[in-house]
C-alpha cells in the first residue's frame, strides 16, 4: 500500500493526537469539577461544626468584661488614682 | 491514602508521555508503508492494550471483592472498567482516522480486530447502566462483579479468538505473523505503552482518592447529622464500606 501524501497524513495524525489530549483533558475537567463540589462540601460542613461548637460551647463572658459593662471602665485600662499617686 | 504518592506519579507520567511521544515524532523512523500516519499507531495501540488490560484487572478487582467481601475492591474495579471505557472511545475513534488514512475507510465492518473491540466496548458500556439499575448498593456491587469477571474473562478469549482469525488485514504489532518492529519504532512504542500504562494508573489514583474523598465527607455529613438528600440518592458508583457504615 503506497504512503499517503505527507500534508493529507499530517492532519490525520494530529486529529488522533487532538482526540487522545481531549480526552484527558475532558476527564481533567470532569475531576476539576468534582474537586470542587467536594470543596465546596466541605466549607459547608465547616461551617456546620463551627455553628454546632458554638451552640455547645457559647463563648464565657470574663470577669473584666463584665466589670466594663457594669462600669465602663475596663480591666486592663490604669486607674486614674494609681497614675495621679 | 490514595492520594498518596500522587504528585510524583504525575510528574513522572507527565515526563515519560512526553519523552515517548517526542521518540515516536523524532526518533522512531517512518514506515516505509504507511509513512507518516503510522505516527498514529504510537497512540492507538498502546491505549487498546492499556483499556483491554484495565477491563481484566477490573475483573481481577471484582473476583477480590467476592471473595474478600470488601466494598473497597468494588469500587477499585469499577474505577478501573470506567477509565478503560473512556480509553476505550479513544481507542475506536483514533482507530477509525487511522482506518481512514490506511484503509480509505472509516470504518471496516469485515475486519475481526475493530469489530471484536467495538464488541467489547458495547458490553462494557452496559456496565453502568447495569449498576444504575440495582437501588441496593449490596447486591448491585455483587452483581457488578459478576459481570465484571465474566466480562474480564471475554476479553483475552476474543483476543485470541482474533489472533486465531485467519484473515490479517489489522498490523500485527505484537505478533507472530509479519508485524514485528523494527528496532527504533519498538523502543518508541514501548515508551509509549509505558506512558500509557502510568497514564491510567494515575488518572485511577486521581479517581480513587476523589471518590474516598466523597465517600469521607458523606460520613462526616452522617456524624454532623447532615445526611439528607444524599442518603436516599440512587447511584451508579460504589459506595465504600466507611461510607455506608450508619453512625
Amino acid at each position: 500500500m503506497p504512503a499517503i501524501p505527507l500534508h493529507t497524513a499530517v492532519s490525520y495524525v494530529a486529529g488522533a493526537y487532538l482526540v487522545f489530549f481531549a480526552l484527558i483533558l475532558v476527564y481533567v475537567a470532569i475531576m476539576a469539577t468534582k474537586l470542587t463540589r467536594i470543596e465546596t462540601e466541605l466549607s459547608e460542613l465547616t461551617d456546620l461544626a463551627i455553628a454546632d461548637r458554638a451552640e455547645r460551647d457559647p463563648p464565657k463572658v470574663t470577669a473584666a468584661a463584665a466589670a466594663a459593662e457594669a462600669g465602663g471602665l475596663s480591666g486592663d485600662q490604669p486607674k486614674t488614682g494609681a497614675l495621679a499617686g | 491514602m490514595y492520594g498518596k504518592g500522587l504528585r510524583a506519579l504525575s510528574i513522572t507520567t507527565a515526563l515519560i508521555m512526553t519523552g515517548a511521544f517526542a521518540l515516536a515524532f523524532f526518533w522512531a523512523p517512518e514506515d516505509a508503508d504507511q509513512g507518516f500516519s503510522q505516527k498514529i499507531f504510537y497512540v492507538h495501540v498502546p491505549m487498546a492494550i492499556v483499556a483491554l488490560c484495565g477491563f481484566v484487572a477490573g475483573a481481577g478487582m471484582a473476583v477480590m471483592h467476592l471473595w474478600k467481601r470488601d466494598s473497597r475492591w468494588d469500587m477499585r474495579s469499577y474505577v478501573a472498567i470506567h477509565l478503560s471505557i473512556i480509553l476505550g472511545v479513544g481507542v475506536l475513534v483514533t482507530g477509525s482516522i487511522w482506518a481512514r488514512v490506511s484503509w480509505g475507510h472509516w470504518w471496516v465492518w469485515n475486519e475481526p480486530t475493530l469489530v471484536s473491540f467495538l464488541i467489547i466496548f458495547l458490553l462494557y458500556c452496559t456496565y453502568q447502566p447495569l449498576r444504575f439499575s440495582i437501588a441496593d448498593p449490596e447486591r448491585q456491587a455483587r452483581y457488578a462483579s459478576v459481570f465484571a469477571i465474566v466480562a474480564g474473562a471475554f476479553v483475552p478469549l476474543n483476543f485470541m479468538a482474533v489472533r486465531l482469525a485467519q484473515q490479517y488485514t489489522h498490523p500485527r504489532v505484537l505478533g507472530n505473523i509479519s508485524g514485528n518492529l523494527p528496532g527504533r519504532m519498538e523502543w518508541a512504542f514501548l515508551a509509549c505503552l509505558l506512558g500509557m500504562t502510568l497514564l491510567f494508573v494515575t488518572l485511577w489514583k486521581y479517581e480513587m482518592t476523589s471518590k474516598h474523598a466523597s465517600s469521607q465527607l458523606r460520613r462526616l455529613k452522617r456524624l454532623l447529622g447532615e445526611d439528607g438528600q444524599a442518603k436516599g440518592r440512587r447511584t451508579a458508583a460504589p459506595a465504600t464500606r466507611e461510607a455506608a457504615t450508619p453512625v
